[in-house]
């Protein structure tokens, strides 16, 4: 009788812990509603969503998010971002697109990630210098300890053999990032044309992301821009779609990049 | 023998605090990331014919994971006000529409990348933020989930696709729209949007 008792007692204990598991509500046919009304079309909004007398916490609590306030970024050359923006648009579809994609047609996709590789341990200086200007100093070792690595057992840097540890994977840096882990705000927006959006800190960050690349080095002048020309129809061969997915889901790509490219940023500074 | 009995009650007793939530945010994340990634990978749903049904079954997942009501509520922010009931109930409607085409177009150009889930951080009470990864071999993609406990549901109400939200994405896009237009505007070009995907 005792035993019978004590294991009854167990019993109710462990089962008060499935009473602490908040899927299994009791409210499950209230669940049901909201299932079968995101279901049928049409779409039938209950009274408690819409009505603008109900519980304040709740219904005004996407009001108080904090984290969703727009971080908008002064745009006062509107029109002419936007011209460019059209060139690049255009420039994408009639130019980069068909040479990437005709390249990605002849060229093995193990060739083009080499080359890729080869291509990021080139530009090893770069994320150095804008880690260093950040004090990231320990991250920096590592960009360096990478650059040795793969150049020398890399073979040139066409095998890229740290890619797979996530802790020798550091967020990329550059001159840009450093800037804005100074404080230094965007200023404006700009879209360059060929170089795409960009703002005025991030500018400046590029021309020194310029004289830190390499290849900028190289003599003649159009053997540096072919070289580099070439590095980016490589990239994009591996991206093809990603810029037509991003305009189907916009409703105006045009804002719809300029955000995503400063929530970009903003996420890269942080990092 | 009664000795043993007692140390079984002490051990239920100091265990009983660490029991999990079955049903957690990350835990739903992953069950519905699941779910999809069973439809996409589906041998008998390939090619054209499967097509419909793949999107009939993704349809229903998303209805399932996808809280509207909060989604539409967040993105357009304080412009929510400006809409009235019926407005609402169509910009609802029609927003939908447009996170279901785009989910699905992305989706179906899935190959067999690897998803792994890391961990979830609560940002408040009924709010909890899931991070997870696609390996796509050459590069990690991170991707976040943000979701809210609704009558007893965890539900998504925003996706971070490496730091960008979808959320103040288009809350950006349409900030910019009602800046300078009426609600009705909005639903407009919504409409035109949304007609011209299906």
């Amino acid at each position: 009788m005792r035993n019978f008792l004590l294991i009854f007692g167990l019993f109710t204990l462990v089962m008060a812990g499935c009473a602490h598991n908040p899927s299994l509500s009791p409210d499950a046919p209230e669940a049901d509603l909201e299932q079968t009304y995101a279901q049928k079309t049409p779409l039938i909004l209950s009274q408690s969503d819409t009505a603008s007398d109900q519980a304040i916490n709740e219904d005004d609590d996407y009001l108080e998010d904090d984290d969703y306030e727009v971080v908008e970024v002064a745009d006062p050359l509107y029109y002419w971002n936007k011209t460019w923006y059209h060139f690049n648009d255009k420039m994408y579809f009639w130019v980069l697109k068909p040479a990437a994609q005709g390249y990605k047609a002849v060229a093995p996709e193990s060739v083009r990630t080499g080359v890729s590789n080869f291509f990021h341990n080139l530009t090893t200086p770069i994320r150095l210098v804008g880690s260093l200007l950040q004090g990231k100093f320990k991250r920096a070792g590592i960009e360096l300890g990478n650059f040795l690595i793969n150049t020398t057992w890399g073979v040139a840097g066409f095998g890229n053999l740290t890619k797979k540890h996530p802790e020798l994977n550091p967020p990329p840096e550059d001159v840009g990032q450093a800037f804005g882990a100074w404080g230094i705000d965007h200023g404006i927006y700009l879209v360059w044309p060929v170089f795409g959006p960009s703002s005025l800190r991030d500018t400046v960050g590029l021309v020194g992301d310029y004289f830190l690349h390499p290849v900028t080095y190289v003599d003649p002048w159009y053997a540096s821009s072919g070289i580099k020309a070439y590095d980016t129809v490589n990239e994009t061969s591996f991206r093809i779609g990603d810029y037509e997915a991003l305009k189907e889901a916009a409703i105006d790509p045009y804002v719809s990049i300029r955000d995503a490219y400063i929530q970009n940023r903003k996420k890269k500074v942080e990092e | 023998m009664k000795l043993k009995l007692i140390w079984i009650c002490l051990a239920i007793l100091v265990l009983m605090p660490f029991q999990v939530y079955a049903g957690g945010p990350m835990e739903i994340a992953e069950i519905e990331v699941k779910k999809i990634l069973a439809v996409l990978g589906d041998p008998s749903l390939a090619g054209e014919t499967g097509a419909t049904a793949k999107k009939e079954k993704l349809r229903a997942i998303f209805d399932n994971i996808f809280d509207y009501v909060e989604l539409s509520k967040r993105t357009l922010g304080r412009n929510w006000k400006k809409l009235d009931t019926q407005q609402r109930d169509e910009f609802i409607k029609l927003y939908r529409k447009l996170l279901d085409s785009v989910y699905m177009e992305r989706l179906l150009a899935y190959k067999d990348e690897k998803v792994i889930f890391s961990k979830e951080s609560m940002i408040s009470e009924k709010k909890a933020e899931v991070f997870s990864n696609i390996d796509t071999g050459d590069k990690q993609i991170p991707i976040n989930y943000r979701l809210i406990l609704k009558k007893n549901q965890w539900k998504v109400y925003d996706v971070i696709i490496e730091g960008v939200s979808m959320v103040k994405n288009y809350r950006s896009q349409f900030n910019e729209i009602l800046s300078k237009n009426k609600p009705e505007e909005l639903l407009n070009i919504l409409r035109e949007k949304t007609r011209a995907k299906e």
